[in-house]
């Protein structure tokens, strides 16, 4: 069976200058990935091209198929097709990716219509409505009644997140794509969006390209790893086996950092 | 991507830096020759009235014979005069009040912008028009005044936005915490920060100046004769602007050419006054 | 003996509305303290206190024995030649317009303290890992790390008994982060330090005692590793269950 997404020798570059070098992997329906990198490794670039984000003054070449579709180069109305019914985006910081002038419900609506247009029918009106506050139940948002009447700023930074999760939900994507999904938000909200998210994935059977900076909240997500330094793939595996006996240099002193602070918490260091 | 940002300025600075070096530095130079030396005496009846431009006269004589080319040259030299003294005198008031107004409590800060916002509904011309009004006598004095109080209110808006969202950035909080003074924070960290965007404005504030006070001449409100500022020229030319158009087309293209040159300089300067625009990363 | 002693203050806008309620703390002289919390448990607002950027509401302030005055210009020079900080965003901290040399040496100037500036500058970078020949250059031309290491430089030049760090690690990759985290603590052997932080896993890396609030109280303090071993609050029990670890 064709992979969901598959990227072969993806390069990027600006102005000659590479950003991501020969990058290839592919993600099967129902897996979870995580792509891990520090800042500058390219990480954030595979997702946009992934999905044909990425912009106008970086020249990508190689394959990117996503649900059977080559993205590089399609023209935009082909791309627009295939964001939110192939794949959702969910990013880091959720106040941007809100429109702040539009109340919770208008925001989550537009891709719930959009979807039943897709479908081949209207919804409006009181339909609409159920849909809205069910997608907001689906992401265990308290009161989803007073949360969709809020504006975004009025709803806290989890809260927000969860809004935006089920705004990448509406439209039903094989993929979910989480950019740093959890990076803004405290970390007992962390833990709460991240269980949130290994619900969601796991009973829609949907896949999820997870991509962080932080190792173990991406051991605590996904199946499989990409490790990125400076636009390269150093090194690709089963979670436990990367993390548990790193191959690369690169790879190595990253889990060396995180065990050290794990281990400082242990009181073992 | 900082590599698209970095070259493209680049390339393109130095193209407006050297044409708006051209074209200010032949103003001065011209400003500086009439100190010492001038074509014709600019009183003096030369010719004959109205006559086209020719080797003796370049661009011909106005109505009374005098030497036209002699009074645009004069006339760069009161351009230069009015654009920087009227720009110094703004940018003096406008960036004290505007700093003045970021550092301010909430209570100030919302009356003097309310203030300023109030003021710039308002033309700059029509400002400087009340100022000369008010005042007794019609000087060039008097309207460089005018027209520096009228920017200052621009600058002040300008000055004090700016001014705010530096005072947000963590490194005034490390000078506070350094011991640096209040004054030291303008002087060490808000003003050369905000110097790129306020000195292009500076620019088109000067060009605003240079035309205000050509139109304030115009309208007989400037510089009274003999200074042959560009403006009464443009209005002496206003009756024979058919029978001898140069004297309408010379002083245009003067003033035209040192409006654009002071901003292409400008923009010049500011692209290679920048570290962060300097060299690649 | 205490070298900081925060004595029951309070923060507010308004008087139901308290942001810090009624904070009890002592400091001693030597520690390393964590000032741990999430967003909204007023964390932040302490160590603008402690920095004497804010007035608190209610409560004082002591420091070596006397009165944080902030109204005293005179105190407060002599208190910020002991007091010095480091933020988190090392991107906004630094001054695009300034010099290396111009960004270091600035409480030397403000406060007016004697002596070879230069040398002071190049003595104070080698001490935070840097090569001393970087004086002339620009923030823009160093690296998220590098960055945090010259404002590290910028807050030990005058040599400051107390150190605060605000999230002075946050911002950073995980192998910058480690290696800034073990600099501040060579550092911490020489003088107080406070680290105001939401990680735990990085407090409990550096700091020897640890305080926990929430929504502007202090919920828990104590020595670090007994409270990591031995957490009493529930929540400190919630926080410590949150923080996700590697796969064993």
């Amino acid at each position: 069976m064709q992979p969901l997404l598959q990227i072969q020798d993806l390069n990027l570059t600006v102005d000659g200058k590479p950003l991501v070098t020969d990058l290839s992997f592919s993600i099967a329906a129902g897996e979870r990935l995580g792509l891990i990198g520090e800042s500058g490794s390219g990480k954030s670039l595979t997702a946009m091209a992934a999905t044909g984000l990425l912009p106008r003054a970086i020249t990508a070449t190689g394959a990117v198929t996503l649900g059977g579709q080559q993205v590089i180069g399609a023209p935009e109305r082909v791309l627009n097709g295939l964001r939110g019914t192939v794949a959702a985006f969910v990013f880091q910081e959720p106040l941007t990716a809100l429109d702040p002038l539009l109340r919770v419900a208008q925001q989550v609506a537009e891709p719930l219509r959009r979807r039943a247009r897709r479908d081949g029918h209207e919804l409006a009106g009181s339909a609409l409505q159920r849909e809205v506050l069910a997608l907001l139940e689906q992401v265990a948002l308290p009161q989803p009644e007073r949360i969709a009447r809020s504006y975004p700023n009025e709803i806290s930074g989890g809260q927000r997140q969860r809004v935006a999760i089920a705004m990448a939900l509406a439209c039903q994507p094989q993929l979910l794509i989480a950019d740093e999904p959890t990076t803004a938000l405290d970390v007992t909200t962390q833990a709460e969006i991240l269980k949130l998210l290994d619900g969601l994935v796991r009973e829609r059977g949907m896949a999820l390209l997870f991509i962080s900076h932080d190792l173990p909240v991406v051991a605590e997500i996904v199946e499989r790893v990409v490790v990125m330094q400076r636009g390269v793939a150093v090194e690709t595996g089963p979670v436990r086996e990367v993390f548990g006996a790193p191959q690369h240099d690169y790879t190595r002193a990253l889990v060396v950092a995180a065990k050290a602070f794990d281990g400082a918490l242990e009181g073992t260091a | 991507m900082s590599a698209v940002a970095a070259t493209a300025p680049r390339a393109r600075g130095s193209l407006t830096l050297w044409l708006g070096l051209l074209l200010v530095g032949l103003h001065i130079a011209v400003a500086l020759l009439t100190l010492v030396w001038l074509p014709y005496d600019p009183a003096a009846l030369t010719g004959g009235r109205l006559t086209p431009p020719s080797w003796e006269h370049w661009a011909g004589t106005d109505r009374l014979g005098r030497d036209f080319f002699t009074q645009i040259m004069i006339g760069s030299r009161i351009a230069l005069i009015v654009g920087i003294s009227a720009v110094a005198i703004g940018g003096l008031i406008g960036v004290t009040l505007g700093v003045l107004a970021a550092f301010a409590t909430r209570l100030l800060d919302d009356a003097l912008a309310a203030t300023l916002d109030i003021l710039i509904a308002f033309p700059t011309l029509l400002i400087a028009m009340l100022v000369v009004a008010a005042s007794d006598t019609a000087s060039l004095g008097t309207a460089v005044l005018a027209l520096g109080i009228a920017l200052s209110a621009i600058v002040a808006r300008l000055t004090r936005i700016l001014a705010k969202r530096v005072l947000l950035m963590d490194y005034i909080t490390a000078a506070r915490t350094s011991g640096t003074s209040w004054l030291g924070i303008v002087f060490q960290h808000v003003l050369p920060n905000i110097w790129p965007t306020l000195s292009v404005n500076f620019a088109l504030q000067f060009g605003l100046a240079v035309i205000a006070e050509a139109s304030l001449s115009y309208l007989g409100l400037g510089a009274p004769p003999p200074n042959a500022s560009w403006g009464r020229l443009l209005q002496e030319a206003q009756g024979t602007v058919y029978t001898a158009p140069i004297g309408a087309i010379a002083p245009g293209i003067a003033l035209v050419s040192l409006v654009i040159g002071v901003n292409l300089l400008a923009d010049g300067l500011r692209d290679i006054g920048d570290p962060t625009r300097r060299g690649s990363r | 003996m205490s070298l900081v002693s925060v004595q029951n203050v309070s923060f507010g806008y308004s008087r139901d509305r308290l942001v810090l309620d009624g904070v009890s703390l002592e400091i001693r002289s030597g520690a390393s303290v964590g000032l741990v919390g999430e967003s909204g448990s007023g964390k932040t607002t302490l160590l603008r206190l402690l920095l004497g950027l804010t007035r608190p509401s209610a409560g004082e302030i002591r420091f070596d024995g006397a009165t944080l005055d902030t109204r005293s210009s005179r105190y407060m020079r002599d208190y910020r030649r002991q007091v010095q900080a480091v933020f988190q965003d090392p991107y906004s901290s630094l001054d695009p317009r300034q010099n290396v040399l111009g960004i270091v040496s600035e409480p030397l100037r403000s406060l007016g303290i004697p002596g070879d500036r230069p040398a002071l500058v190049e003595a104070a970078l080698v001490s935070v890992g840097l090569e001393p020949d970087i004086l002339g250059r620009y923030p823009h031309e160093f690296s998220g790390g590098q960055r945090q290491r010259i404002a590290i430089a910028r807050a030990i030049v005058a040599k400051p008994k107390l150190l605060l760090a605000d999230e002075a690690v946050s911002a950073l990759d995980l192998s910058t982060r480690i290696r800034i985290v073990e600099l501040l603590k060579q550092l911490a052997a020489d003088m107080t330090l406070v680290f105001v932080s939401h990680d735990l896993g990085v407090v409990a890396a550096l700091c020897d005692e640890m305080v926990i609030l929430e929504k502007g109280r202090i919920v828990e303090a104590g020595a670090t590793r007994k409270m990591l071993a031995d957490p009493q609050h529930p929540y400190t029990r919630k926080l410590l269950g949150s923080v996700p670890r590697m796969p064993a």
